[in-house]
């Protein structure tokens, strides 16, 4: 006998009148189903436009990896195994139900023949029986996780479908499987059939049905039946009405996602978001791309400190406004001037700043991109936060330091309050004359930034890294006044017209440099100005480095002498504009260890760096009162935990400054000692 | 409400600030000019009050180095009008600024709504006379150091909070038309920005007033001017805080103190 799919068992002879209702009602829930998803991509549809290129081989190697395979899940192998199976299992689930039917509605019906017998038939069964087993598996590790362990990221505050959304996902997926499974189960034990062993689940079950009657097990069977399939269609139903529409849209925003350089902040509207439609569709699809798994708010160097931001928060708060509030009629952008009178809006005219965000919930963001690095289905928070930002800079709406900050860089083009003019004077006192760039030739010109330029707990700093790119012959050049804060942070603000002004500046200044032998190199000791200058200036044949990566250089070609070796174990920190926004890990390592020293990781190291809590522009911020555990402290409490280290190496100038503060605030001053790797060097090649 | 908002650019203390050659002037190759914080609190009172009850705040000042900047700032603030009168405002001493300020009012002509704010005194001379000499040759009130407005009576008339030394405040209250000089606004001056600004340069225009020079540019002359001398009379105790407390005693009682 040849193993052959039944078509329709037990009910095409004792249930016949079943069968057309099993039509009927498949084909209202796959018309709900359609309804729901045409209803997403309508509210999608309501946001600005974006335009990139749809349709490239990087989107689909991306889409594979991480949106087949969950490629972002391998830091944790527990949701890796779990929501694999889940996926994998209910994808092959799908597939065989899908197989199924065209085997009963095409193969059959139309061409009186099936294709699911013989050993296609056999193999179908236990793949299909074996991913089930693994869907059950990973149910059950979902259940585990989420309603035993209770991680803190899993619990919601905001509910954009309904609030036991994740509870009755789990549950009718489960429900599902399990009546599968005692389908199968009863149909092997009423037909007895030779390969039932190819079913090894159902086949097992079987076993608790074998004494009943053949009459006792159709009944049974018509039930369970009944039961799977109706807890199936409702659940295709009703995808687009719970988090399960996550299956396609988070499938859509992985292929979709950004794929430029981190440091490029997408240009946005400069009246900023204040309402759900001033996003763009891509953003939209973001919000809506959410699991609600919460990895971004464990990482969050804000949420951790105690702050009102929460980036999981932030994305379900907007994702809500989107499918709940949003009318799919939109009137577009907010008055374009940014003039709005509170007292005579009408309630739907309400921004989002005023109804669900508060202004220091989007303060509180240092940018620092951990949120976006961790989470697996590629949301932009900072993105999102930045454009409502945007919004509060054009109403004026900000921390008085701030105002302060972004008034001084309009007039004087630092956040210092200090005349441009006072910009190169950490050089008096040089033995050598620091060359104007735009004056003399030069091979490199180095872009200091504020902290570098102007802050006294700096200066030694600035000139030694002056005498190491003189004594290793460097001919580099700066721009004096002529240079400008970077504005990397005054753009993350949301300051897009300041930005602008300051990055022109710039530019004007770098035009003016005469380049020696055509070699065009920018160097920076700033990440922050490295971020903006390399992915957002983009100047024509230009190199931007960071001096970490210069350095290194410099020593591997043997420009760089290193007179004395230095001995002992350090940590090193890395800044978040150079690590996670432009993956500059290695180059700093292999410089502190070609010194001589020891590195030991702290446990949060390369893309998970803890933000020292200065970035995006919260360097000119106050701490709110709520702040528990300032981030820069919850970092030092972390190397102090490292055995023998008594140096905590940095690479950004801020970082000093916020490091050195903190190791005061935590007592950890006998402890440690923050050192930038100007420092080290400096003290390996015995400059003074 | 018909406000005026008057300006004054003063050197900015941010840049090195040195004695010219002459011994009688700043060295005005490294000035830079900037509107004081009492005409920025200025802007701001008027649009608070703009705000609440309606009407119109025009900025006027006379030329000055980067007076432009300022006045394209207060109208992206959401000032109405920006008038600049072409008479070289670094020449004129308080008295001839007040003298051209009337002779602006006097063409411009002076409704019963019409507030004329000043700020206080401007960072440089710290005179504090120009609203005063204004108020006198117009012939209307004038209150100073004033950090709150209140528009009564349908706007005829103005509730003024004036700030004294040591914390106290009165309370005055003066018929329109009036100036008063603003020393602070009820709220910080508001961030404006940059975008915003440069739109209204590329929109709106700064208005121009020809006005005939005052008689006199200046009535008092600088004889001298110079950065603090020291003067080494300051003297350092150490030690703890007995030694200290002791020695302080000591010169207490050698002065006489106690």
């Amino acid at each position: 006998m040849t193993p052959v799919r039944p078509l329709f068992y037990n009910i095409h002879t004792n249930y016949k009148w079943a069968e057309p209702l099993t039509y009927i009602l498949g084909a209202v829930a796959a018309l709900i189903f359609l309804i729901g998803v045409y209803k997403h991509i309508k509210k999608w549809r309501t946001g600005r436009n974006e335009k990139f290129p749809l349709f490239t081989k990087d989107r689909l190697i991306s889409f594979v990896k991480f949106a087949l395979f969950q490629g972002r899940l391998v830091c944790d192998k527990y949701a890796l195994v779990m929501h694999l199976g889940i996926f994998l299992g209910m994808c092959v689930l799908f597939i065989g139900t899908a197989l199924a039917t065209i085997d009963q509605d095409v193969a059959h019906l139309v061409f009186k023949n099936q294709f699911l017998k013989g050993s296609f038939y056999l193999g179908y069964k236990l793949f299909l029986d074996v991913f089930g087993f693994f869907l059950i598996i990973g149910l059950i590790l979902a259940i585990y996780r989420r309603y035993i362990l209770k991680p803190e990221r899993l619990k919601n505050f905001v509910y954009p479908t309904f609030p036991y959304d994740s509870f009755y996902l789990l549950i009718i997926l489960l429900f599902i499987a399990v009546s599968g499974f005692f389908v199968e189960a009863v149909r092997l034990a009423a037909t007895k059939v030779p390969w039932s062993h190819y079913s090894p689940v159902g086949n097992l079950l079987a076993g608790l049905f074998t004494s009943m009657s053949e009459h006792t097990l159709q009944s049974l069977h018509f039930t369970l039946w009944t039961l799977h399939g109706l807890a199936a269609l409702a659940f295709i139903s009703l995808i687009p009405q719970s988090k399960a529409f996550h299956i396609f849209s988070s499938a859509a925003n992985v292929y979709l996602r950004n794929l430029e350089p981190a440091g490029r902040l997408p240009s946005g509207e400069l009246s900023g978001a204040s309402k759900i439609a001033d996003f763009t569709w891509r953003q939209l699809l973001q919000f809506d791309a959410c699991t609600w798994c919460g990895r971004c708010q464990e990482v969050c160097p804000a949420y951790i400190s105690g702050s009102k931001l929460s980036p999981k928060n932030v994305i379900l708060k907007l994702d809500n406004e989107l499918l709940r509030f949003s009318s799919v009629k939109s009137n577009g952008v907010s008055n374009p001037n940014g003039e709005t009178n509170v007292s005579e809006k009408k309630e739907g005219d309400k921004t989002l700043q005023e109804t669900i965000f508060e202004p220091s919930e989007i303060w509180a963001c240092t940018t620092c991109r951990e949120c976006e690095e961790v989470c697996p289905v590629f949301i932009e928070q900072p993105r999102a936060i930045i454009d409502m930002r945007r919004y509060l800079v054009a109403q004026g709406i900000m921390d008085k330091i701030l105002q302060d900050a972004l008034n001084s860089l309009n007039r004087y083009g630092n956040s210092f309050a200090k005349s441009d003019r006072m910009r190169a004077r950490w050089t008096q006192g040089l033995p050598v004359k620091v060359k104007d760039a735009r004056k003399e030739q030069v091979d490199c010109v180095w872009f200091l930034g504020d902290y570098a330029s102007f802050d006294p707990r700096l200066l030694t700093i600035t000139q030694s890294t002056a005498k190491i790119l003189s004594q290793a012959g460097v001919d580099f050049g700066i721009l004096y006044e002529g240079e400008r804060n970077s504005g990397n942070d005054v753009r993350r603000i949301g300051e897009e017209g300041l930005y602008e002004v300051l990055r022109d500046k710039n530019l004007d200044a770098f035009t003016k440099v005469q380049w020696k032998n055509g070699s065009k190199l920018i160097i920076t000791t700033d990440p922050h100005s490295y971020n903006t200058l390399k992915n957002e200036y983009t100047i024509d044949g230009v190199v931007v480095k960071h001096y970490t990566e210069f350095f290194n250089d410099l020593i591997k070609n043997g420009k760089l002498v290193i007179k004395k070796k230095l001995n002992g174990k350090v940590t090193y920190h890395d800044p978040c504009y150079l690590g996670r926004y432009n993956g500059i890990y290695e180059e700093p390592r292999e410089l502190i260890k070609s010194l001589g020293l020891e590195l030991v990781e702290m446990p949060r190291n390369r893309s998970r760096s803890h933000c020292c809590g200065a970035g995006g522009g919260r360097m000119w911020m106050e701490d709110t009162a709520e702040i528990k555990e300032r981030p820069a402290e919850n970092r030092v409490k972390e190397a102090a935990l490292l055995e023998d280290v008594a140096t905590f190496v940095v690479a950004c100038p801020k970082d000093l400054a916020m490091f050195k503060d903190a190791i005061k605030t935590t007592g950890n001053e006998g402890k440690l000692v923050v050192k930038d790797i100007s420092d080290l060097i400096a003290e390996a090649m015995e400059i003074q | 409400m018909n406000a005026y908002v008057l300006i004054k650019m003063a050197p900015d203390p941010v840049e090195e600030l040195d004695i010219a050659n002459d011994g009688k002037s700043l060295n005005a190759e490294f000035i830079r000019f900037k509107s004081g914080d009492p005409d920025e609190h200025s802007i701001e009172q008027a649009l608070l009050l703009k705000e609440k009850n309606g009407g119109k705040v025009t900025v006027v000042a006379l030329d000055a180095p980067e007076v432009d900047d300022v006045l394209y700032t207060a109208l992206a603030k959401g000032v109405d009008r920006a008038v600049k009168i072409s008479l070289d405002q670094t020449q004129l001493g308080s008295v001839a600024t007040a003298q051209a300020f009337a002779s602006f009012f006097q063409k411009e002509g002076i409704s019963s709504d019409t507030l004329i704010m000043p700020g206080t005194q401007a960072i440089d001379d710290i005179e504090g006379e120009t609203g005063a000499l204004l108020a006198e040759m117009l012939a209307l009130p004038y209150i100073g150091v004033v950090s709150g407005i209140t528009l009564t009576n349908g706007g005829a008339k103005a509730v003024v909070v004036k700030e004294f030394s040591s914390g106290l405040r009165g309370e005055y209250e003066v018929e329109l038309p009036a100036v008063l000089g603003i020393q602070s606004a009820e709220k910080p001056p508001r961030y404006v920005p940059v975008a915003k600004i440069r739109a209204v340069m590329k929109t709106a225009k700064i208005e121009t007033v020809d006005l005939s020079e005052p008689d006199k540019a200046k009535i008092l002359e600088i004889e001298r001017m110079y950065k603090p001398e020291v003067a080494g009379r300051a003297q350092i105790l150490e030690g703890d805080v007995k030694e200290i407390a002791a020695k302080l005693a000591e010169i207490f009682a050698e002065r006489g103190i106690i």
